[in-house]
């Protein structure tokens, strides 16, 4: 099947209920995206889909054929992702680090629709797991990019 | 915009494709005395384990060479005999070499060393990531190092610039010639200092604590941007050529055996599938991808045999539950060791007028470090072998290896890559680890294999923080002030767990937390009651003090309620000799606006309280304030004020992040967190039955660091033990409520 | 009245009330006649032919689901059926001649089977489907018998006693009901229906017992109606705490929707694009219907097609609704939607083709009763089993993260989205299933034949 990630097709041969996950980090080779428990409990596979952010260990990958995948590799080429990871640098917020790339997506949709959030938009958008603890930091890049301040 | 993404780039970043040829490194000759490498060229990951080897009777942490290496980019390239997990150790280490060694932390690029005598940097003669070790034991050490080099770059840069080493001072990155105003780069200079011997370690002076310019400061951590954006790489992100993928399905208990495989044949023709093969304990599929391996491996029916007298592990038995087993605990009435007994506990418990008793017990714990175990092994033509894989012990992981596999530890390279966290989850731990597997298997298939446990596979295997019930007895005196504790915990501790037996001395780890106590009680006794359960235990962030400490303090508070006192002052009062404590205590009073426990209502008219708890964990004292309210019958935790003494610190901002991520695991398992186990299995085998503590139940976090100067403790486990208490208290102060188990979610609260 | 007066005409009375009494104690301890008489087969003639196809209508009958428990041999019994009086134990039903079947003459075998009446004439729980067993064939129960008999090994294992008390574990009773709510006569085909549909009513009423769960059942704890000709017949029920819903041609609970080949695609690979089979149904599913062949599945489908729905029942018409959960944030419920669910069951409800179920349209979405979509809130989902191959993807027990009143909240909001109207959820429904039920094993579970 034929898929878009990045801005660019590949040609895969995949089963059509393979989760997007492993299509990525096995086939294509892209590891940013993280498998932390396969059943969409923790977050760190998230990538977008169309602009959506989505828990790519349960997307069966026929189900994102004709549609437009973003990983982490790419976030840097899109604006609102370029100001995500400054921020994320800025304020320090990775420890082990492993979850931060589906942080750092679930926060680029999030200010991709919503340049301004509510407190609820963020708090329903930023729920991914951490185990490190560095909840305060992403509540605090989130704010800051959303500028409301250190809140 | 078109960011290409090319999938063969991608999978090459690693440079992993070939052994490594450890015989061109002039370094590696045998010889004590080393030089500064020039490093240009050669790939990452490249082994020093001869020149470790051939040191081991240098003085600790003087093999310049086998850690350091100086590019002609200035790009300094540091070997850290710590692993980094998140807790920032290779920062850390960038800033204490680089100040030394006079090099911008930022320009340093840090790895984990492999296996060797050479980085044994410890005080205690060990080489581990954990136990909060790294910068408080190794400090003097690489900080020496750092200077060692310095000096190395200097000579050289007298022989370069003819001029005595007298005249020559260094300046970030660079040796500078004051008199002619003339400098080299290090990287100029990194070439002639590879020829020059290591100077007599006692001839380096150290740098002024008063002129550090990186230790102390909130130096910007080297990992955060390839974090942010997906580029650090972890060991379940590694590739080598020809690689196949494998995945297992374990014994539903630990000592059952592999019998018979009902449908072998089906599961070998299923799709992308290598082979099928039975390990002890475990059957497993090779395949071409881990997602078609770990699909076929569950599919195998495995008729498990139960486990047999001979069984090499600890058998799980099919009727244990992790409730009966606390009851059981809290009924065991001895034979107890005393770990500390002082005064006649005994007969002032028999005749005081108020006797306080209570029993406590606390529940077993997984890791749940969010990346999962894995281990990637390749045979090299020659027959050596490598293996990638996560670790806080590279030289323990590497005898084992070679243990089972017969090989010369010298035939065996152990790489460890980045942590997607640990928590004490990557230590030796027979049966709870992938890389044993992953051997058998790339041996067995003649292929490099890359094993990950399924997150299922992790639940099942994990082993536990271990549990303990400790039944408290205390005294009051006549004006209220405890006269008397007493406390006999019934547990096995990790160590105890791991060496399958108590040995002649108590095993600290697990009593620390009652033991060592400040308090000013006259008449004290700590026991333990050995008792030998049947889950296998392993460490747990902050260990036996992420227990003790819950019940240790929760009683304290119980003690001061009787007696009529304020908490935070029965603590003070009980501190009144000890002016470290005191401060500390004092200090985070202060942080949090000032001691007040309630109940009282805040702003938002909701009902609150507060309570307070310490901790002196791994060298380090801690202080804790939390304040919670209770919402839908939930414990809803608002914020921790935190005071750490560690002595002296290096990083502020990663000890902030650290208290944080130590208050996140402390309320973890405070609220929500435990590993039920039934019928010999664990009831959770994913985060949707093992919760851990998710974003909106984080707390607002607030540290202050107190740097009293005394000799430097840790940092990552410390911050966390204070926190259940001190919430557990404002619980107390809240409801009338005494929590005397944990998790909270267990309670019902109005 | 003196009491030489009374006795006289108390002794009157006593000749029918001894009548009464013979012909009740005959009624109950008797041993039903079996068609198959006369029909004994010698074990050591068994044709393997027969063997195999015995082990058909044991896949079938789903007798495997309650004669075994995972781990245990095939057949030795030991699942245990917590029922309101105290819990019994499915016996032992290999070939074992001391505690198994392996005495039984093939006329014992169909009493037991389509009788409910073992050799001693003690009278089996209805737990046991006889009722709908009672349907089956002559050549099926002989073919059933065979199997049992040469297919399965003997396996020794003592039969667990039954936890039901004095005097409510006397059996006699049972007899009486039998009387009223069996009808103990074979299937006889339709001449007005065609022969698929004739199969499909054997299957669906014999074999599938597809009743036990999916018809109500009535004060006695009997099936409502076991064939369709009453209305009640495969309507929907709740059992266990699950809400088997209806197989009729009800447009929103029942089967509406589905065309015959969606009917038969379910039955086969446990999903379609409507729903994927969870609860109570992964048990059928696994064990039992994906074995059917082809033809049956078919049969299956036309037969269930053929009952039509009830309009006043169903309510009108579901039709989907689109709006996105997050737009609804405010809304109870729907932030745990947003956060918990959407992931697999989409901002729109809509699921993803037949790997994640719909929301929008879901028969546990629009159903009155609210059972099925708690429990499998609370607890997940089983692993579907297809193929020998486990699924890709499950559902997640959410007891140990959500609240009994976040999960009547999140479920309310998804039975009043997309088009969805149903009842809402209240937290004590929850707080009570939570607390009787258990999470759904991880680990897939496959029960074995042979």
């Amino acid at each position: 099947m034929e898929l878009r990630i990045n801005q660019k097709t590949y040609q895969v041969d995949a089963d059509a209920d393979t989760p997007l996950l492993w299509v990525i980090r096995d086939d294509l080779g892209m590891t940013g995206t993280k498998y932390g428990c396969g059943l969409a409990q923790c977050g760190a596979c998230s990538v977008l889909v169309d602009g959506n952010v989505v828990r790519s260990c349960v997307t069966p990958v026929a189900g994102v054929v004709g549609r437009e995948v973003t990983t982490i590799e790419a976030i840097e080429s899109d604006e609102v992702g370029k100001r995500v990871v400054s921020t994320w640098v800025d304020l320090q917020v990775a420890q082990c680090g492993y979850c931060q790339s589906g942080q750092v997506m679930a926060a680029t949709a999030l200010l991709k629709q919503n340049p301004k959030p509510s407190d609820a938009q963020i708090e329903a958008a930023m729920v991914n797991l951490c185990r490190c603890g560095t909840y305060n930091a992403i509540h605090a890049a989130v704010h800051e990019l959303a500028g409301k301040g250190d809140a | 915009m078109n960011v290409r993404i090319d999938p063969s780039q991608q999978a090459s970043v690693l440079d992993l494709h070939e052994p490594i040829n450890v015989s061109r490194r002039r370094f590696l000759t045998g010889t004590a005395v080393g030089a500064l490498v020039l490093g240009f060229g050669l790939p990452l990951g490249t082994t020093r384990v001869q020149a470790a080897v051939a040191a081991a009777t240098a003085e600790r942490g003087t093999q310049v060479p086998a850690f350091l290496e100086i590019r002609p980019d200035n790009r300094v390239r540091l070997l850290c005999p710590f692993m980094e997990g998140g807790q920032g150790t290779f920062t850390a280490m960038a800033q204490i070499v680089g100040e030394e060694l006079d090099a911008d932390p930022s320009t340093f690029l840090v790895e984990a060393a492999p296996p060797g005598e050479a980085y044994v940097v410890l005080e205690n003669g060990m080489r581990i990531t954990g136990g909060s070790m790294s910068v408080r034991m190794s400090y003097p050490v690489m900080r020496r190092l750092g200077a060692l080099a310095r000096a190395m770059l200097l000579q050289a840069g007298a022989q370069q610039l003819g001029v005595p080493v007298s005249e020559l001072s260094t300046e970030p990155g660079k040796v500078v010639h004051a008199n002619s105003g003339r400098s080299l780069a290090y990287g100029e200079l990194a070439e002639r200092a590879m020829d020059l011997p290591v100077p007599d370690p006692a001839s380096v002076k150290l740098r002024d604590p008063s002129q550090f310019r990186w230790i102390g400061k909130p130096v910007k951590r080297l990992d955060a941007y390839d974090k942010s954006t997906g580029k650090a790489l972890y060991s379940i992100d590694l590739k080598v050529d020809d690689m196949l993928h494998a995945a297992v399905q374990h014994a539903p208990r630990l000592g059952m055996t592999v019998g018979n495989l009902r449908n072998e044949e089906q599961v070998k023709a299923m799709k992308g599938v290598h082979s099928v093969h039975r390990l002890p304990g475990a059957v497993a599929v090779v395949a071409e991808r881990w997602w078609h391996a770990k699909r076929a491996v569950e599919a195998i029916q495995v008729d498990w045999q139960e486990p047999t007298a001979e069984s090499k592990v600890r058998p799980m038995p099919a009727d244990f539950s992790s409730d009966a087993w606390f009851k059981r605990l809290a009924e065991d009435k001895g034979p107890a060791k005393d770990d500390e007994h002082e005064g006649d506990v005994a007969a002032i418990l028999k005749e005081t007028k108020t006797r306080i008793d209570a029993t406590y017990h606390n529940q077993y714990l997984n890791h749940g470090q969010l990346e999962p175990p894995s281990a990637l092994a390749r045979f090299n033509p020659d027959g050596s072998l490598e293996v990638w894989l996560p670790n806080q012990a590279p030289d323990m992981f590497r005898a084992d290896i070679a243990k089972r596999t017969g090989l010369d530890t010298s035939r065996i390279t152990l790489h460890s890559p980045l942590l997607g966290g640990f928590f004490g989850r990557h230590f030796l731990y027979d049966s709870a680890s992938p890389y044993p597997q992953a051997i058998e298997l790339a041996k067995a298939v003649g292929r490099p294999v890359k094993l990950i446990w399924s997150r299922e596979e992790e639940f099942l295997r994990d082993v536990l923080r271990p549990v303990a019930a400790v039944n408290f007895r205390a005294a009051l005196d006549s004006d209220g002030w405890p006269l008397a504790i007493e406390a006999i915990s019934a547990t096995e501790g990790p160590t105890e767990a791991l060496a399958g037996k108590q040995g002649e001395k108590l095993d600290p780890t697990a009593l620390e937390g009652l033991s060592g106590k400040s308090y000013a009680i006259p008449n004290k006794r700590i026991a333990q009651i050995y008792v030998k359960g049947p889950a296998m235990l392993g460490y747990w962030r902050s260990v036996g003090n992420s227990l003790n400490d819950f019940f240790y303090e929760s009683f304290l508070d119980e003690l001061a309620d009787k007696g009529g006192k304020d908490p935070f002052d029965l603590r003070l009062h009980l501190l009144r000799d000890n002016k470290r404590l005191t401060t500390l205590l004092q200090a985070v009073g202060e942080l949090s606006g000032g001691w007040k426990r309630g109940p009282f209502t805040a702003e938002d008219g909701s009902k609150r309280a507060r309570g307070v708890a310490m901790a002196s964990p791994f060298g380090t004292e801690t202080a804790v304030i939390a304040e919670v309210s209770i919402e839908n019958g939930q414990v809803k935790v608002h914020d921790i004020w935190q005071a750490i003494d560690p002595g002296s610190i290096v990083n502020p901002a990663i000890v902030e992040a650290q208290v944080n991520g130590a208050v996140a695991l402390g309320l973890s398992q405070t609220l929500v967190e435990e590993a039920v186990w039934m019928d010999g299995k664990p009831r959770a085998r994913n985060y949707d039955l093992y919760p851990i503590l998710p974003p909106a139940r984080m707390a607002r976090v607030h540290v202050r660091v107190v740097e009293s100067g005394e000799k430097m403790g840790g940092i990552g486990e410390p911050p966390l033990p204070a926190v259940a208490p001190a919430v557990a208290n404002a619980v107390a102060a809240l409801t009338g409520q005494r929590v005397r188990s944990l998790p909270m979610s267990r309670h019902t609260f109005t | 009245m003196n009491n030489s007066r009374f006795a006289r005409t108390a002794g009157w009375l006593a000749v029918p009330c001894l009548v009464a009494a013979g012909l009740l104690a005959w009624y109950v301890t008797r041993e039903p006649v079996s068609r198959l008489e006369t029909h004994q087969i010698a074990v050591a003639d068994i044709d393997p032919a027969l063997v195999a196809r015995g082990e058909y209508v044991a896949r079938l009958s789903d007798c495997v689901a309650c004669h075994s428990v995972p781990g245990g041999a095939p057949f030795a019994g030991g699942l245990e059926m917590a029922t309101p009086l105290g819990s019994i134990h499915a016996t032992n039903i290999t070939p074992d001649t001391e505690t198994g079947i392996g005495h039984y003459s093939l006329a014992d075998f169909d009493r037991a089977v389509r009788h409910g009446v073992a050799p001693d004439s003690r009278r089996l729980y209805p737990a046991m489907p006889y009722p709908s067993y009672a349907k089956l064939s002559d050549d099926d129960v002989r073919a059933l018998y065979a199997f049992f008999m040469k297919g399965v090994a003997p396996v020794k294992q003592a039969n667990i006693p039954s936890a039901i008390p004095f005097p409510l574990n006397l059996r006699w009773p049972i007899a009486l009901w039998n009387g009223v709510f069996v009808d103990a006569e074979p299937y006889a085909a339709k001449p007005s229906q065609d022969e698929q549909w004739n199969r499909g009513a054997y299957l669906v009423q014999g074999a599938g017992h597809c009743g036990s769960c999916h018809t109500p059942r009535g004060l006695a704890f009997n099936e409502k109606a076991l064939d369709e000709s009453g209305k009640p017949y495969l309507a929907g029920a709740l059992l266990d705490g699950w809400y088997a819903p209806s197989l009729r041609d009800d447009h929103n609970t029942g089967l509406g929707r589905w065309s015959e080949a969606e009917i038969v695609q379910f039955l086969k690979t446990g999903r379609n694009k409507h729903a994927v089979v969870y609860g109570s149904m992964t048990e059928a599913f696994n064990n039992s219907t994906q074995f059917m062949s082809d033809d049956d599945l078919s049969a299956i489908a036309h037969y269930l097609k053929s009952l039509p729905g009830d309009r006043e029942r169903d309510g009108a018409p579901w039709q989907y609704q689109a709006v996105s959960a997050a737009q609804r944030l405010d809304s109870p419920g729907a932030h745990t939607y947003v956060t918990r669910c959407a992931s697999c069951h989409g901002l729109d409800g809509k699921g993803q083709s037949e790997w994640m179920p719909p929301l929008a349209g879901a028969t546990s979405a629009l159903a009155k009763e609210s059972a099925s979509a708690i429990n499998i809130t609370l607890n997940g989902s089983q692993r579907v089993v297809a193929a020998g191959v486990p699924d890709a993807y499950r559902m997640p027990a959410f007891r140990e993260q959500l609240s009994d009143q976040q999960i009547a909240e999140v479920l309310t909001f998804m039975r009043s989205t997309w088009g969805n109207q149903s009842t809402a959820v209240d937290a004590q429904t929850v707080g009570k299933l939570r607390e009787h039920t258990d999470p759904a094993s991880s680990s897939p579970i496959i029960l074995q034949m042979r």
